[in-house]
């Protein structure tokens, strides 16, 4: 029994990091810009693409990938995805700032359908097996298998995000994302440069996202073009649930998220005695983000704002 | 002072020549289709379609400014009521004109289920809620197998008879859908200049603001998306009608992102901005043929570049019907 | 008809905002809210309109309790009011502004609207003339069809006046009406506002310009640290030496006050220089 828990434990917190990591991206774009940035799914998609293509070609050959050249594919990744990020906040959101809040949310979903056929037409639509990362080794503890790949994607997903954490806490530059965040016309006036506070977030928030494509595409050994879809809208899902625009929010929000749906996947068919099966493991997602939002709208730890206070009259 | 009335005139006399053209060209276009060939005939189908649907949609986020992204479900709702009320499915056959009307209302039911609960979120997280609604739908449309047939869906449904004869032709139900977009166009564009519609406006402008003069801003909202969904469920029975055949594939995500992008391509909450929209994102597809397997980037490039171009939209918001008529008609 | 504050008290958390403040307003009357920035003039206000909930107390209108109604059902109730920083429906034309909110109940009756012709007509040549009557009344008839953003800023004010009193309001709440007018938009308010008086009207006006209280009101309440400080006719008001202390300081603040105020020829508002800040957008 404690094995089968452990098990599940550690399941969730595989996924959860996952999904925390992801969330990440979303909630710091919305923060500063009040955009759900559509296209992050693609750009975490990207991620497991860009890190295949590097360990393939730049380091002749996916199966032989050393300790070094997967550290080395890392960075690369996540500078590469970040990079994409500020291009797109350049080309696509820039232009848009006047604009209404519907225009860049949709310029984004064009773009997410530009990278995705754009992937299928030059990886093939098909399903591409991806390599774990991590040796290839299990460990049993208490009658439950756990993978070093698991263990390595809940490490290295942490490990960023408190990196994340003490960045945005402790640096300069964090504290210009903070005051961005905070109050962009503000920051302005107090002659901060906005626009390049947008585009650290717009490198970080995608950067991050990447390096989730990665661990995910490693955790299930497959990436496939349109991989991002659920995964994003799961992702954004975390984000909502622990207050969209709180980075610690989108961390707890992102376990959360995995705790609920390896229980309710686990838990279901007992539940329901084999009448609703597995199938229905994407619903809980949704299920759980209705209920919060009804319950308590600014998620678990979003900051209250009542209508008085609002900075802006019109929704759309 | 003789010539330049006469030049003035003249020009006149070219203007009203120019517009009557134009008046004579929509009307022969539309009254021509279905003799061209069925492809065309086809698309034109595919482009009604859109046109009803976000005809519905544009109620909800052009006039109220509530951004429903989970549209596709109340289609959904349409055309499984058809499907299941007129196939071998249950044995059950109901005659299509009963089950127009029987699919719109649930579709509304469906939307006063979701719009109850989900109503007072503001903005984005009404955007993300009603996704959320979308994708269950879809979700359960594919697992409940034995009443929706899962994946594989429902095959063999009944072909929709009207006063009698079998509709079964592209240029059948082109004439369908082209008098129900007339009539729903109508209607709509009558909401929108009543006061219901005003108060759509009101919403979107400043709900805090509309309550402030007695307006019960939830019921209002309920009702822009009971009837939106109605017109969803509309499309939806047509759609079931017309293929024969549904699955859940056929009610993806990205569906809703379609006729959301066509509202705002055209230009937000205005009738003639749906139309020129729905024209715009059903051909274009079709237009870049040409670049075959690199179809859906361009759509997706060419998208993303519209919407940056021109944020406010194809047929500005002030250009409505009203300002076309007068600028046809007047002298 | 009768509007009252029946020992109110307004907490956010452990700040008394309004501590125990009963008023009445008798019908007829023009009544003005005055007390130094934080006073709690607003807290009043948006109590009053269901925007706040109400902590203690009551808030009356015709004997029957405000709280517990939802805003819009307070508003039908018939209390109006203006915001301190203008909320209009900006991508609607200044006549259907006044047109949405000219009888909200008529919502009911849509369907026959939408679906009979002869009645939709009807329907809107009534609610054009009525709502033009008023626009004529403020003048912004010829205005009518332009969308109110793009109205200049003291006539936005008066459309915001006119669409709180379009439904025919029988307390009419207006929370600075004059902030960022200048002194010739002031003087028409003052005018307009006089005509607006009904036997079976309350009007309160909450205001920082102390010309236009004077000579506006009737009865003055003032409000100073959330509670009522002062009841009375202007002439009271000014009498009054606490009041002087509590809203313009002491004797020391009160000749710099009034050196201030010869500046006022220049053309800028007592008002700018007192720290009252106008809420242009």
């Amino acid at each position: 029994m404690t094995g089968l828990l452990l098990q599940q434990f550690v399941n969730m917190a595989t996924i959860g990091a996952i999904y925390a990591l992801i969330a990440l991206g979303y909630t710091m774009v919305y923060g500063v810009l009040r955009l759900i940035n559509f296209v992050h799914s693609e750009l975490f998609m990207l991620g497991a693409y860009f890190c295949y293509g590097l360990l393939a070609f730049g380091f002749g050959g996916i199966g032989s990938v050393g300790a070094l050249a997967v550290t080395v594919a890392f960075f690369a990744v996540f500078a590469l995805v970040g990079f994409t990020g500020v291009a797109i906040e350049r080309i696509a959101y820039k232009p848009l700032r006047q604009a209404t809040r519907l225009a860049p949310m949709l310029s984004a979903l064009g773009l997410s359908l530009f990278f995705q056929s754009a992937v299928q037409v030059l990886a093939g639509p098909q399903p591409i097996r991806f390599p774990s990362i991590f040796p290839g080794t299990r460990i049993m503890v208490a009658g439950a298998v756990i993978t070093t790949t698991q263990l390595g994607i809940v490490v290295l997903a942490v490990a960023l995000m408190l990196l994340l954490a003490a960045f945005v806490a402790r640096t300069r530059l964090g504290v210009l994302v903070r005051a961005v965040s905070e109050s962009p016309r503000t920051s302005a006036l107090l002659g901060i440069n906005v626009d390049r506070a947008i585009s650290l977030i717009f490198f970080i928030g995608p950067g991050l996202g990447g390096l989730g494509g990665i661990l995910y595409a490693s955790y299930y050994g497959i990436m496939y073009p349109t991989m991002g879809t659920i995964v994003g809208l799961k992702a954004f899902t975390a984000a909502i649930l622990g207050g969209i625009g709180s980075i610690p929010g989108a961390m707890l929000g992102g376990f959360l998220l995995g705790f609920v749906e390896v229980a309710g996947t686990a838990l279901l068919p007992v539940l329901s005695g084999g009448i609703l099966g597995t199938d229905y493991r994407d619903i809980f997602a949704f299920i759980v983000l209705v209920t919060v939002l009804i319950f308590r709208p600014t998620g678990l730890l979003g900051e209250q704002i009542s209508e008085e206070t609002m900075v802006y009259k019109r929704d759309y | 002072m003789a010539s330049v009335s006469v030049a003035r005139s003249g020009f006149r006399a070219g203007r009203v020549l120019a517009r009557a053209l134009l008046v004579g060209a929509v009307l022969a276009v539309l009254l021509l289709m279905p003799q061209a060939g069925l492809y065309y005939v086809r698309l034109a189908d595919d482009v009604l379609i859109y046109v009803l649907l976000a005809l519905g949609l544009n109620l909800v986020i052009g006039y109220a400014g509530l951004l429903d992204l989970g549209f596709v479900a109340f289609y959904a709702v349409g055309a499984y009521s058809y499907a299941l009320l007129a196939s071998p499915q249950f044995g059950i056959h109901l005659p299509f004109l009963v089950i127009l009307p029987i699919g719109a209302a649930l579709a509304a039911c469906f939307g006063i289920l979701l719009g109850i609960p989900v109503l007072p979120l503001r903005g984005d997280y009404l955007a993300i809620v009603t996704l959320g609604f979308g994708e269950i739908i879809r979700i359960l449309l594919n697992n409940m197998d034995a009443v929706t047939g899962g994946p594989q869906g429902v095959m063999m449904i009944d072909v929709p008879r009207l006063a009698g004869y079998p509709l079964i032709s592209p240029r059948g139900f082109y004439w369908l859908l082209l008098g129900i977009c007339i009539i729903v166009g109508t209607l709509v564009l009558r909401l929108e200049r009543s006061i219901l519609g005003k108060a759509w406006a009101a919403i979107r402008e400043d709900q805090d603001a509309a309550r402030g003069i007695g307006i019960n801003t939830v019921r209002v909202k309920l009702a822009a998306f009971a009837i939106s969904a109605s017109i969803g469920g509309l499309a939806g029975v047509i759609f079931a009608s017309f293929q024969r055949y549904v699955s859940p594939e056929s009610f993806t995500f990205n569906e809703s992102i379609l006729i959301v992008l066509i509202i705002v391509i055209g230009g937000v909450g205005n009738i003639l901005g749906v139309i020129t929209g729905a024209i715009a994102l059903i051909v274009l597809p079709e237009l870049l043929r040409g670049v075959a397997e690199y179809r859906m980037m361009a759509f997706g490039f060419v998208l993303a570049a519209l919407i940056v171009l021109r944020p406010e939209g194809l047929v500005p918001r002030s250009f409505g019907p009203a300002r076309l008529a007068r600028w046809l008609f007047a002298p | 008809m009768s509007f009252a504050f029946d020992h109110v008290t307004k907490r956010f958390g452990s700040v008394v905002a309004i501590g125990d403040v009963s008023m009445e307003f008798e019908p007829g009357l023009i009544y003005a809210i005055i007390g130094p920035n934080g006073a709690g003039k607003s807290t009043l206000v948006n109590m009053a309109a269901g925007s706040y909930s109400v902590t203690e107390g009551q808030i009356l209108l015709d004997g029957r309790p405000l709280q517990g109604l939802k805003k819009y059902q307070i508003a039908r109730a018939g209390l109006a009011r203006t915001y301190q920083n203008i909320r209009l429906f900006d991508q609607m034309t200044v006549l259907e502004n006044l047109e949405v909110a000219l009888s909200p109940t008529e919502l009911r009756h849509t369907w026959r609207e939408v679906l009979v012709p002869p009645y939709a007509t009807r329907a809107a040549a009534r609610r054009r003339a009525a709502c033009l009557q008023l626009l004529e009344e403020f003048g912004l008839a010829d205005m009518a069809d332009t969308h109110a953003e793009l109205l200049p800023y003291g006539r936005q004010r008066m459309l915001e006046i006119a669409r709180a009193l379009i439904s025919g309001p029988r307390v009419l709440l207006l929370d600075e009406p004059a902030a960022g007018l200048n002194s010739g938009e002031t003087e028409t308010l003052k005018h307009r506002l006089l005509r607006l008086r009904r036997p079976d009207r309350v009007m309160i006006v909450i205001e920082h310009d102390m010309e236009l209280v004077m000579s506006l009101s009737d009865q003055i309440y003032v409000l100073h640290h959330g509670a009522l400080l002062f009841c009375g006719s202007p002439a009271e008001v000014q009498a009054n030496r606490e009041v002087q202390e509590a809203y313009l300081g002491t004797d020391d603040d009160l000749d710099s006050i009034r050196e201030l105020a010869r500046h006022r020829r220049a053309g800028r508002g007592l008002r700018h220089e007192t720290g009252v800040v106008a809420h242009h957008a």
